[in-house]
């Protein structure tokens, strides 16, 4: 992995958003959060109605219906800008414990999403009288926004992977 | 006592250095703020995408407004706290960030931006509550406010990256960087090496 990232960072774009470093990463970085802010929310949202503590005067469908394409676009936009990231600083990225537990996270997160849609779309009624009150489900909703809470948080400890002491592969370095 | 004088007083105190020798609780405090912020600017998106009539425009404005702005503000709270809590570790430096200035000018323009939707459409809300989008001025409201809240991330994220103190990874620049610059002022006492840097 550390001799991809080094090639990594030979790659033109890569030396490109070096050597613009002082604008090109922060205005990556600035999208990367208003995509999360638009996951979070949207997230934050459908979890609500889970939960029944907002959006009661829609159904469970019609609330996915409103807030999941722009979840689905807001995680492309983040891929984009995410791998742009990866791109302009690949040891910085790459070598640390927190990335990849974010990336492990982000697939269990867009797991459940896209399972909770399938499963909504196939089996609508069920969900909107018996499945939805479940405590089972409320919990699921709980978790559902810690998942992505915890990405945001592990987003930011990719800067400070030494608080993993020597689970970081970066103090070995 | 003047404004410097306050600023180091804030970095002076008790919290200030307590929150600086932790290793942890300066990210943990910038975590808590991204996801507050996070829920701010999405719950608000949601209020703005409705006034513009290009999303949830089958529900009515007051009943979304007051199904969610308690959310806004409870996210706003938090947000704001841990925002506090970051400024004092290293107050004086922050006070003179340009992007920390513009950021606080661009939520004082929110908040204004927020009142004059109050003071004009606020009254005349039940007239149109049910209309798939508001009136113009509710539309430029939520114009500028989708605005207003996207420069505020932008101008946030700038003074993480303006003040850090921390290596760099990449290599830097020849030319003399923004970072550069804000970069002169003195830190803290700091304990550890690794201090808590408000960074990237």
């Amino acid at each position: 992995m550390s001799q991809f990232a080094e090639w990594l960072s030979t790659t033109s774009l890569s030396v490109f958003l070096q050597t613009h470093n002082s604008w090109a990463i922060p205005t990556i970085q600035s999208i990367h959060i208003v995509g999360i802010a638009i996951v979070l929310g949207s997230v934050f949202m459908i979890d609500l109605r889970v939960l029944g503590w907002a959006g009661m005067d829609q159904t469970l469908r019609q609330t996915t219906n409103r807030f999941s394409p722009w979840l689905t676009g807001a995680l492309w936009l983040m891929l984009a800008t995410g791998i742009l990231m990866v791109i302009g600083e690949p040891v910085r990225e790459l070598i640390t414990f927190s990335f990849w537990l974010k990336m492990f996270l982000v697939a269990v997160g867009t797991l459940v999403a896209v399972a909770f849609q399938k499963s909504l779309r196939k089996n609508e009624q069920r969900w909107e009288e018996t499945l939805v009150h479940r405590g089972a489900t409320k919990w699921l909703a709980v978790l559902t926004f810690l998942i992505w809470a915890s990405i945001i948080v592990l987003g930011r400890l990719i800067a400070y992977d030494h608080v993993w002491g020597s689970w970081s592969p970066a103090t070995k370095a | 006592m003047d404004i410097a004088g306050i600023l180091q007083g804030l970095e002076a105190s008790r919290l200030a250095s307590t929150i600086r020798d932790s290793l942890l609780l300066f990210p943990l405090l910038e975590s808590t703020h991204v996801i507050g912020l996070a829920l701010v600017f999405g719950t608000i998106a949601v209020i703005d995408l409705r006034l513009l009539g290009a999303a949830s425009s089958e529900r009515p404005f007051r009943l979304m407004a007051s199904d969610i702005l308690r959310w806004t503000w409870a996210a706003f709270a938090v947000t704001a706290l841990t925002g506090s809590l970051m400024f004092i570790t290293n107050a004086s430096v922050y006070y003179h960030n340009f992007y920390f200035r513009s950021k606080m000018l661009l939520l004082v323009l929110a908040g204004v931006n927020m009142a004059s939707f109050e003071l004009s459409l606020g009254r005349s809300v039940h007239r149109w509550d049910k209309a798939p989008s508001a009136p113009p001025m509710g539309r430029a409201v939520a114009v500028l406010s989708l605005a207003i809240w996207i420069s505020v991330i932008f101008a946030g994220r700038l003074i993480g990256f303006t003040t850090s103190r921390a290596k760099q990874t990449a290599p830097t620049p020849a030319d003399t960087s923004l970072e550069e610059l804000f970069q002169a002022a003195p830190a803290d006492s700091g304990g550890k090496s690794a201090a808590p840097s408000q960074k990237k």
